[in-house]
């Protein structure tokens, strides 16, 4: 059972190649993800990448009013920071961590110049870009033709597929931000979901009680992205070599 | 250099992701491109459907589309000659969930799948603007996820037919109200209602299924800020690529 945190806790770190691990494994900077931080604003200069062990990190837009709307989720499977290989230089959304955990952060220096080798490095990583791709334009879908309920439903099952556990640490702010709705929009929301004994919802704590029914209640959007995750990222899933008991428990704040 | 090699350098370089590369580096390739005509509504790639070739638009512009199973769909980014059909060739999906789509018939060059990837792999000038090109389509797809969730049918519209226009060489989109319906998400009553909107403000004109605007700065300040968002960032980006 491991109880110290490993780069091997990221599936993408975990899918690199002996060589790959040695030239960067040394150079990973393993950083505490408290709730709600923001690791870069959008438009920003992007300087590093971030591979989270046990943070969910949300992507956000956030519009001219201040209004905004999550455009994707981002935890073990993946990382943060794709346009500093991607050529961009800076994003147009937001990341902030919506729960708490921890991350390796690499320079972005270190990893343009991995990326440069050809090597595995770039090709997990444009499979992974495309695999979020697909969640953003799912998303896109979801917010034209769905409903809050769907998609508060949708947004449990992406996080929880990132986390150990079936609870979650959240405000009703960072939902609302999520959602793009008012706080009345998701204690109502939220309400339904406990009627039907789907999660318990207390003080800032989500615990899901019912994932079959939580599965039924989501849109489509959901198993779309998942199926299709699971199908880009497969070469790279070895199959998870700590169960999810024994990961840090340093997960929740 | 023969008249026939000139005007066919001169076609290539009206898409602008290609007319952006060394010209050393375009000839090592630019046998391989093939002019196709493409009609409204031809299906370039269903959902799922392995790419057998990348498109390079020159005057035509293609919608991505996603399509829900109850066959309601709407648009999550447009491409026209700034970029390309096919980034899942390099992404390494080799296929994606959206329908690539005509929305506007015209003409692309094509590329055999296989001969994109191996000059994706020899890490020049065309392998740094296919991924500023994919930085470009995360951009637009970013703003759709947020203005689908935030902004008017009215805004959308207009947001839809400015990214369209800049696509456009001849300034018109011909468009029945049912295809501009799958783009937005939208029945064909609704977008009725929203063109009559428009065009009682006279802000277009919207007969016998072509759409001219007759106002443009009018429909710049009707729509959201998600049109000059998406414009100033892809301006932006594809600016990148040219300076490198």
């Amino acid at each position: 059972m491991r109880v110290a945190a490993s780069p091997l806790d990221n599936y993408i770190l975990d899918a690199l190649p002996q060589m790959e691990r040695q030239r960067l494994f040394p150079h990973l900077k393993l950083v505490p993800m408290p709730l709600g931080t923001v690791l870069y604003e959008s438009g920003a200069t992007l300087r590093h990448i971030y591979f989270p062990t046990s943070a969910i990190v949300s992507l956000l837009y956030v519009m001219q009013n201040g209004s905004s709307a999550e455009i994707a989720v981002v935890g073990n499977e993946g990382a943060l920071g794709v346009s500093l290989f991607m050529g961009g230089e800076t994003t147009p959304s937001r990341a902030i961590v919506q729960s708490a955990g921890y991350a390796y952060r690499l320079t972005g220096k270190r990893l343009k110049g991995e990326f440069g080798r050809h090597g595995e490095m770039l090709h997990i990583l444009l499979r992974y870009t495309q695999s979020l791709i697909t969640q953003m334009a799912q998303t896109a879908v979801c917010n034209r033709h769905h409903s809050v309920d769907q998609q508060l439903c949708r947004w449990l099952l992406l996080s929880l597929d990132r986390l150990s556990g079936n609870q979650l640490n959240m405000t009703q702010e960072l939902i609302s931000n999520m959602l793009g709705v008012r706080r009345e929009g998701v204690t109502e929301a939220a309400g339904k979901l406990q009627k039907l004994g789907v999660i318990r919802y207390t003080r800032g704590k989500i615990t899901v009680l019912d994932r079959p029914q939580l599965e039924q209640l989501s849109c489509e959007c959901y198993a779309v992205v998942k199926k299709e995750t699971d199908r880009l990222m497969v070469p790279q899933q070895h199959a998870r070599s700590v169960a999810p008991e024994s990961l840090p428990s340093h997960t929740k704040q | 250099m023969s008249t026939d090699a000139r005007s066919s350098i001169r076609r290539i370089e009206r898409n602008a992701l290609l007319a952006g590369l060394p010209s050393a580096e375009r000839a090592r390739f630019s046998t391989d491109l093939e002019l196709v005509p493409l009609a409204l509504g031809q299906v370039l790639y269903e959902s799922g459907e392995t790419m057998t070739h990348a498109y390079f638009p020159t005057d035509c512009v293609i919608s991505l589309l996603y399509v829900m199973k109850n066959g309601e769909s709407a648009e999550i980014a447009i491409v026209g000659n700034e970029g390309m059909i096919g980034i899942a060739l390099f992404m390494g999906g080799d296929s994606t969930m959206s329908r690539a789509i005509v929305q506007n018939a015209g003409h692309a060059y094509r590329l055999k799948a296989q001969v994109l990837k191996d000059e994706f792999q020899r890490g020049n000038a065309f392998t740094r603007a296919l991924l500023i090109f994919g930085s470009a389509l995360i951009t637009q797809m970013v703003q759709t996820a947020a203005c689908n969730r935030h902004h008017t049918v009215d805004q959308q519209l207009c947001r839809w037919m400015l990214l369209s226009l800049d696509r456009l060489p001849s300034g018109q989109i011909s468009m029945t109200s049912k295809l501009i319906g799958n783009m937005l998400g939208l029945g064909e009553v609704d977008v009725t209602t929203a063109t009559n909107n428009l065009s009682k403000a006279g802000l277009i004109q919207y007969d016998d299924g072509v759409i001219n605007v007759v106002d443009r700065p009018g429909v710049e300040l009707r729509s959201c800020e998600c049109y000059s968002v998406v414009k100033k960032e892809s301006d932006r980006l594809l600016a990148h690529q040219a300076n490198r």
